[in-house]
This record gives structure tokens, sequence and C-alpha cells, in this order.
């Protein structure tokens, strides 16, 4: 192989000259192929992209070039060279973000080291670290720069402070850190006393309250996510972020192992991540049916506010205030709105809600009310376009919620000025709608009995269209160009699952119209399609997950993590606080099983008054149920409270205890449950020892749960937080599966219940499987539900139980997969 | 009054842009020097003055082959940001275009906003940014709009300049976002972007042949 080659573009023949002599003084023999493309043909300051063409396929050995450019049109003159070289040189060329003589210097002598092209390229862009370390405090920062915008600054400023924890998550849903989780995380951090960061690679934290701040990190599945948190409650805040990260909001989780390897799940990443590459690509069905019917077009009518208008100096804080009140006008009326409906058009709301509330408006407006005068309609118009411009910038998921900002800027807008915020036109007959993209609040006041289909010019399959469409059973076509140029009452006919929108269909194509095809959200009870019963919980973490569990229609609780009432308390809590906190979850779910667990403290779930901080090494120390060696009292106290809220519901009370290792512990745990009046008693297999002996546990026992992410991390020796080790601690691993295999077949001669209460329950194939292995129930974030069910209720179990055969003979993760898949279809 | 524009009136829309040029290479300049580096006029006269030169040493034979050799001229001769977003411009006017002798009214529109979207693609600009974007996109909606309601070729050029003109009045005001303008922020406000000035030219010079 050959050094990569370097392309110097610079406006000054001059300054490049020098910068390339000062690089290749680094350098020992000569260095790579270098080149500088700099100024204009007639020896004028400027650049020339045949020059930077020329240069490019100049230096090219076959192994790629590294172009680093100075400013201004150099940047725009290198891309334009890049229309010149041939196609296939264009892939080997990197135009590299770098300051220049720094990334010219790195370059060359990552290069002359023989380093490969995308080597090279990144250590050119991280160039300027150096000094922004050693300068780092000092140089500050204008509070107008863009990255304040999306709460950096904040961040930053605090970052000299050590955090009181940290911890690390792979974010593990295929759509990543969208619009949609982001609210999520930014919708509980303010119930914790504490300033929570999130941060990926070398950028900036940001406020993990600000739902764009989250955005603009573009964290996709794989990425590895730093949380870190200041405050009294610094632990609980950063654990249960960790965890909603970690479990993928219930969404589907991309196969992380497959790096590089096309696998069934990354041609849905691709699917979902691909609509700002699609865009123009012609129109897309995201939701089934073939109607027709007469448009209705809806029209967004918002005039741009005055851009000349400046306040006088004493209204400018008024203004600032007034633009507030707006933002918090808006933000109530969409969570009004919310209230009023259900399932994802409430998330998708109480998202836009958070979009609203969210501090990067705040430091948008400021600097253009305070600095410039602009009226509070003029700021927010500008802001809008910053934060629009933020979202398309981040591409794919972000770009398509670019609707829902413009939504809030609209109604924040009409907020101001006293107007009637635009939206869906109040119709009695059926007609179609056509918008340039649909903002959720439109869709709020969308009757589905009387609009037949949606078609958008904008949008994706992953865009609020598409999912509330879905949602409403209506057929509907994204990415339609044109449509709002129809003129209202014109018949069309749609087809929500080819794209097809046909504009005054002749008698024969009317007569292909089928109508609307709903897809019900799945009902249980859980079964597969030949009537093997599958349980199908949901796993709580705390109170306020209850609803979403009950909306989901889950079957009752698989795993109730009792932490919440523990961590970031320096005391053990009461009985009867301890009673109270348990009753708001059992209530909740009335004659339906509730499986709770015992207080799993240690390793990173530490408390003041019940674990050590100085274990070498906490995850193998005394952790779970072993924090009864030394403190029995914590145990039993609980066991009574949940015995006693037990009495006050009608919930059927499972109770397990986690990180059982051996048939004494379980005796012991066991015991102490029954003495203390718990019916119905189990153990969690974490470690492959219970696992290997799970059939004389469940001599003493009711129950067993696997919990797979411990089990997978113990199984593989592998830290589950550890982006490098991802593969390793991966649910599909044959060893692991033959694992929960010995625990099912043990479940199925003892005829005792074996629960899978891990992520891996979430994934829909991974579930069937499981169910193959012999496992009964399986519980899961609650938006996980409806895709096992619907996945399960398709499958035999004998498929189930040949698709598990396949992934356990499996050499590897990816392969038991592969494997599982190709049975499963 | 002709209803296409034909190859040697492509050439003498190029003409009269140059002369334009010639004519305001000292107030394109000093433009500039209020916002920018003080290179927009000459930059500008350079390239045209190249363009012309070439033009004349090999006459086309179509319109993408014309506008390619005037795109590539630009390219390497204007040495400034407009050379990359003028020389986008006119490659993909001349792809749009293809290989035709004349252009009517809507094949013209269609061709420069093909050139319109080059730019926004190369420079990345959005409306207000004040950029060249300000007066070329207004001048295109407005000639799509009058080719639309069916106005003939003088007219819906007439149009776009017009448009052109307000796009770039309406500069004044706006607090540069792109190029080395975006470095004096508040203070690039109150004077017109030379982009778009020289936008706001290239318009005058294409309704002034298409009006001969």
């Amino acid at each position: 192989m050959s050094p990569v080659g370097v392309v110097a573009v610079s406006h000054s023949p001059a300054l490049a000259e020098a910068a390339i002599a000062l690089a290749l003084e680094m350098t020992s023999d000569g260095g790579p192929a270098i080149a500088a493309a700099a100024g204009t043909a007639d020896g004028g300051t400027g650049t020339d992209a045949a020059r930077i063409a020329a240069a490019i396929a100049e230096v090219d050995s076959g192994d790629g070039v590294v172009v680093i450019m100075d400013l201004g049109s150099a940047i725009m003159s290198a891309e334009l060279a890049l229309e010149f070289v041939d196609s296939g040189l264009v892939e080997r060329v990197r135009l590299v973000a770098a300051p220049f003589v720094e990334g010219l210097l790195a370059a060359v002598v990552r290069a002359a080291g023989g380093a490969a092209l995308d080597e090279v390229a990144e250590e050119a862009s991280g160039a300027l670290r150096p000094k922004l370390e050693h300068l780092g405090g000092q140089s500050g920062g204008r509070s107008d720069e863009p990255g304040a915008e999306n709460g950096a600054a904040d961040a930053q400023a605090n970052e000299p402070d050590v955090p009181d924890a940290e911890a690390q998550a792979t974010v593990r849903n295929v759509a990543g850190l969208h619009a949609r989780p982001a609210s999520v995380i930014a919708g509980i951090v303010p119930g914790f006393d504490a300033e929570v960061t999130l941060a990926v690679g070398d950028r900036p934290p940001v406020s993990a309250a600000s739902p764009i701040g989250i955005a603009t990190l573009a964290a996709g599945p794989g990425t590895l996510v730093r949380i870190a948190a200041r405050g009294l409650q610094a632990g609980a805040a950063v654990e249960e972020v960790r965890r909603l990260i970690e479990e993928g909001f219930g969404e589907e989780l991309a196969d992380l192992t497959a790096a590089g390897a096309p696998s069934a799940s990354e041609a849905t990443a691709t699917a979902a991540l691909a609509p700002a590459e699609r865009r123009g690509t012609g129109p897309l069905g995201v939701s089934a049916g073939r109607v027709i019917g007469p448009v209705v077009v809806l029209r967004r009518s918002v005039s741009e506010p005055d851009a000349a208008e400046r306040l006088p100096e004493d209204e400018l804080e008024a203004a600032l205030a007034e633009a507030a009140e707006a933002r918090e006008r808006v933000a109530v009326d969409y969570e009004a709105r919310a209230a009023s409906v259900s399932g994802e058009r409430r998330t998708v709301l109480e998202a836009t809600a958070a979009m609203a509330r969210d501090d990067a408006w705040a430091a948008g407006m400021e600097p253009r009310i305070r600095r410039s005068r602009l009226t509070p309609a003029r700021a927010t118009w500008e802001t809008a376009d910053d934060l629009a411009g933020q979202y398309r910038r981040a591409g794919g998921v972000f770009a398509e919620r670019v609707t829902d900002l413009l939504d809030v800027r609209n109604r924040v807008l009409a907020a101001i000025t006293g107007e009637q915020p635009p939206g869906v036109p109040e119709r009695r007959e059926p007609y179609i709608l056509v918008a340039d993209d649909l903002a959720p609040a439109d869709t709020v006041t969308l009757d589905p009995a009387i609009c037949l289909a949606i078609v958008t010019e904008q949008g994706g399959p992953t865009s609020h269209t598409a999912i509330i469409a879905r949602e409403l059973g209506l057929p509907a076509v994204v990415g339609r160009a044109n449509a709002t140029s129809l003129v209202d009452g014109t018949l069309v006919l749609v087809d929500g699952e080819t794209g097809e929108v046909l504009i005054d269909p002749d008698a024969t194509a009317q007569a292909t119209a089928t109508g609307v095809l709903t897809t019900p959200p799945f009902v249980g009870p859980g079964a597969t399609s030949d009537g093997h019963r599958v349980v199908l919980g949901s796993n709580v973490g705390a109170p306020r997950d209850v609803a979403r569990a009950v909306e989901r229609g889950a079957e009752g609780v698989g795993l109730f993590r009792t932490e919440f009432c523990f961590l970031d308390r320096d005391i053990e809590p009461s009985i009867p606080e301890q009673v109270a906190e348990y009753r708001q979850v059992f209530a909740a779910f009335p004659d339906q099983r509730v499986v709770v667990r015992t207080l799993d403290a240690g390793s990173d779930k530490p408390l003041p008054f019940l674990t050590a901080d100085d274990e070498p090494n906490p995850a193998l120390g005394v952790r779970g149920v072993r924090t009864a060696r030394r403190n029995p009292d914590v145990l039993e106290r609980q066991l009574a409270a949940i015995a006693e809220a037990a009495q006050h519901e009608t919930a059927e009370i499972w109770v397990m205890a986690p990180m059982i290792a051996t048939l004494a512990e379980t005796q012991e745990f066991a015991a102490r449950a029954r003495g203390a009046g718990i019916g119905t008693v189990g153990v969690m297999i974490e470690t492959p020892a219970a696992a290997l002996t799970a059939s004389e546990l469940m001599g003493v026992v009711d129950f067993v749960s696997i919990g797979t992410n411990d089990l997978a991390q113990y199984t593989l020796a592998a830290d589950r937080v550890l982006g490098d080790l991802a593969d390793l601690a991966d649910p599909w691993q044959p060893a692991l599966l033959r694992l929960i295999g010995l625990v099912g077949e043990a479940g199925s001669a003892t005829a005792t219940p074996v629960g899978v209460c891990g992520e891996a329950a979430a994934e829909p194939a991974l579930g069937a499987v499981l169910v193959g292995l012999g496992v009964t129930s399986l519980s899961m974030a609650a938006r996980a539900i409806t895709p096992v069910g619907r996945r399960l209720a398709e499958l035999s179990i004998d498929t189930c139980r040949s698709a598990a055969a396949a992934a356990t003979a499996a050499s590897d993760a990816h392969g038991a997969r592969e494997a599982a898949l190709a049975i499963l279809g | 009054m002709s209803t296409t524009l034909t190859l040697d009136g492509f050439v003498r829309w190029l003409e009269s842009f140059r002369a334009r040029i010639d004519e305001q290479t000292a107030y394109l300049t000093e433009l500039d020097s209020a916002i920018g580096d003080a290179d927009h006029g000459s930059n500008m006269a350079r390239g045209m003055a190249a363009v012309m030169t070439k033009v004349g040493e090999s006459p086309a034979a179509t319109a993408d082959e014309l506008f390619k050799t005037v795109g590539m001229t630009l390219v390497t001769s204007v040495g400034g940001a407009s050379g990359p977003l003028y020389g986008t411009f006119f490659l993909r006017v001349g792809m749009a275009a293809g290989p035709v002798s004349e252009c009517d009214a809507a094949a013209l529109a269609a061709a420069l906003r093909a050139g319109l979207e080059g730019v926004v693609a190369r420079g990345k600009a959005e409306a207000g940014d004040k950029t060249m974007f300000d007066a070329l996109s207004p001048a295109l909606d407005a000639m799509d709009a009058a080719v639309a309601a069916g106005a003939s070729l003088e007219e819906a050029t007439a149009a776009a300049r017009d448009a052109a003109a307000t796009g770039r009045d309406a500069t004044e005001p706006l607090v540069a976002r792109k190029g080395r303008a975006s470095y004096l922020g508040e203070r690039s406000a109150g004077h017109l972007d030379p982009g778009a000035t020289s936008t706001a030219l290239l318009f005058e010079a294409l309704a002034e042949v298409t009006a001969a």
C-alpha cells in the first residue's frame, strides 16, 4: 500500500507552500505525495476547482486523497472539484473540516506513517483539539455562537466540575436518539434534582433537558453516549437515563453485532434513516389502503414578520417576556390537545410541547431581541429558521421533525399577534387531505371518519404523518411532489401501499379501490398462531411507567424494579413509605400479575446504607440478594412492605430475588419471602451458575425469570456498557441461548414458569426464539408489546422451536440471528 | 419580438452581462469592501472577460456546450467564492438546457432554476442569508409565475429582472450569514450584498436581450 495523498487548497500560493514545508519538516523520508492547489491561473489570490481536481488526480496512488482547505471559496471550490474528478476516484477523496495548518500537518504525518485514508482524515479533523484543550477555558465564546443554542455553552461552563454521577450507554434502537426518545429523556430529567448532560465523542456535552440539544448529538444505533450529572439525585437521574437509552425506548432494536455486514435489521435501519436521502425519489406509501375521494389542500398562511422593525431600548425585556409567555401558552395548548387523545398522537403532541419549551428558543431569542432589537415575532421567526437548519443538517429522522418545529413557530406567532393559528379545515363530507407535511397538532383535529386518506409532499416512512396515519388506519402517501398544487375538489385515487396517487381516475381505475385496510393494535392475551400461551408483560421502573404499560395492553408487569424508591436516599425508606409506592403500581393492574424484584443494589446502583463503595470489582461484588448477607433487615422490611401492599390490592403479586448463584441462597430467600407472607416466590436467573442448576432451584421456588442483560454479561465476561464489547454482550450469543435453553427445559420438565425480563424480550425475532427455548412469559418496555405480540401471533410454536434450534447451533451471534430469521421469515 | 432565445441570443446575454459588470466593477468592489474582501467587482470582470474570450475563440453549437464553457471558465478564472457559485450556476443551466440551439420561456426558466439549485447545493445559502440567492431565487419565482400565467419571453424575463432588483434591495438591512461577510455579524447590515447585486445585473442583461 502506498501512502494516502494530500492536497492543500489555499487562496494564497505562498501560504500553501509554507504550510506544506512546515508539515514536511515532521517527516524524515520525503513524506507522502502532496500537492498545492492555490491561487488562480493568473497568479492571483483565489481558488480554482479545476486546479484542485487536477491536484487530487496527481497525488492519488490508489489509496485515496485527503484535501485540507483554508477558508471561504476554498471549501466550495473543493466540493465543486469532486464533480470534475473520475467517479471511481471521488469515493476515495476526503474533504476534511480541519484547521489549515494543523490539519495539514496531522494529515502529512499520518499519511507518511502509512495510515489508511479514513485514519488520516480523522486525525486531521481532530487536529484542533490540542489547541482547544490548551487554551480551553480562556477562549470563552460568544453567547450567540451556534453551539450555545443547544445548551452546549451551559454544559461547557460546568465541565471543569467533576460530575456526581456518570455512566455510559449504547444507543440500541434502530432510529437512534431522534426526537421522540429525545423528548422522553428530556421529559424525565426535570423530575430529578440534578443537572444532567449527554455527550458523544469529543463534542461538548448538551443538556439532557433539551430535546433539540439531544437531537444535535445525532446519535444513531451503536453510538456510545456519556451521561453525567451533578446534584442531589445525580445517581438516580443517570441510572434512569442509562436505562432508557439501553432499553431502546421500546422501539425496534438495531443489530449492533453486524457492523459492516448487511443484515435484516440494518436494512431496516437504512429504511428508517433514509428519508433525508430519499427526498425527491418519488412517492412512498406508508399506510396501506386504496381509496378515492375529493382533495382538500391544507394551506398554511403565516406571513413572515417584518425584518426591518426595531424595538426601542426600554421595551426589550418586556418583548423577551412576551415571547417566552407565548411559547408557554403554546406548550400548554399542545398538552391540552395531548390530553384529549391517546396513543401515538398523544406521545407526539407531548414531544411537540417539549419542543415549544426547549431552552434552545431562549438562547436564540435573547441576542436577537437584546442586541438586534428585533420584534418578538421576527426573533421567533429567525430562531425557528436556525433550529430548523440544525434539524435539517442532522438529517434523517431529525429532518422529519422540521414540520413540527415550524408548527410550533406558527402557533407562537399566532399567540404573539393574536391571530388564528393555521390548521386542518373543518369538513362534513369525506375528503382526502393534501399538505406539504402534517404537524402533530394538525392531526388531532383530523376525524378519521371523514378524512379518507393523507397525501403529503414531504416526510418519510418515520415521519409523524406516517406514524399517525397508521395509528388512525388511514391510507397515506408521503413524498408526492407538487401535491399541494392540486385544486380542492379534484378526485384522486390514493394507494397507501404502492404510493400511487392517481388524479381524476377513470371508471376502470375507480373500480380498483378496495377501501381502508386497518391494522388494529395488538390486543392480548399473547400466544403463538397455534395457541401456545406466552404472557406479555411490561417492565416498570417507577409508578410513572404504569400508565403507558396499561395503554399498551401489557398483561401485567413482568419486572417491577423497586430501586426507584431507594436510590439517592441516605437512609432506607420506611415500611409505610414503601407500601404507598408499591401500591401505586399494584393498583394499576387489578387481577393481573405483577412480578416484583427485590432491591437490586450494588454494582452500578450503589446505596449508601447498604452497599460498599470500595469493591475492586463491583459487578462481581456484594450486589442484589447478596446485600442481605450483611444487612438482612433491609430485605426483611422490603418483603414485609410488599406483602402488606399486596393485601390492599387485587393484583397477583409474585416476588423474586436478583443475583442468585446457588441453591442455598435460593432456599434462604424463599424461606424469608414465604415467612413474610408472600405466596408466589421466585428467583432471577442472571448468573451461569443459576442457569446450570435451574432444575434444582425450581424445586425450591415457584417460578424463575431470566435477566438476559446480566446473564449475557456474566456468561461472555463482557461489560455490557462497553461499546467495544457490544458484540460479546449480545443476547444472540449462542452460548447465552444455550443457557436459556437449559432453563427452559428445566421449566418444562418441572412445569415451572420461566420468564425473560431483559432487553432480549423486546426484539420480536429474539422473543420468538426465547419462546422456542421454553420461555413462558416475556417482559419488556411497553412500546415493544405490540410488535412482539404481533410477531408471535404469526408464528407457530414449532416454528419458534425450529428457529431456537437453528440459533443455538450457530457459531456466533450474527449467525444465530441470521439462522433464526431464515426460519421465522 | 421573439418567443425563443437562440444561441446567438445567449451570447448577447453574456456580452451584455459582461458590459454591465465592466461598467460597475468599481461599484461592486466598493460594495464588497464594505462587507467582504473588496474583490467581487474585479473577480467578476476578470471572469467574464475570460468567458467572452473563450466563447469567441471556439463558438459553441449548442446551449449545453456554451454554458459548460462559461461555467468552467468562471471556475478557473474568478478566484473568489463567485467562481464556484457562478460556475456551478452556468454548468447546471447548460446541463438542464441540453443540446439545443434555442429555448422558449418555460425551458429557459427551468434551466435557470437548475442553476439556482446548483448554487444552493454549492453555497448552502437560504433566503435571508444575504447572498446572491436573495436575488436569484425571487427572480426565478417571478419568472415561473409569469410563464405559468402565459407571459411572453420578454414579459417573463422583465418580471425576473424586477424581482431580482427587489431581492437585491432587500439584502440591505440583512445580517450576513454566509461567506466572509458573516464574520462581520451585525455590521454587515446596512449594505447591499455584492453577489445579489451582480445577480440583478445578470437579469437586467437577460431582459435587455429578450426585449431587443
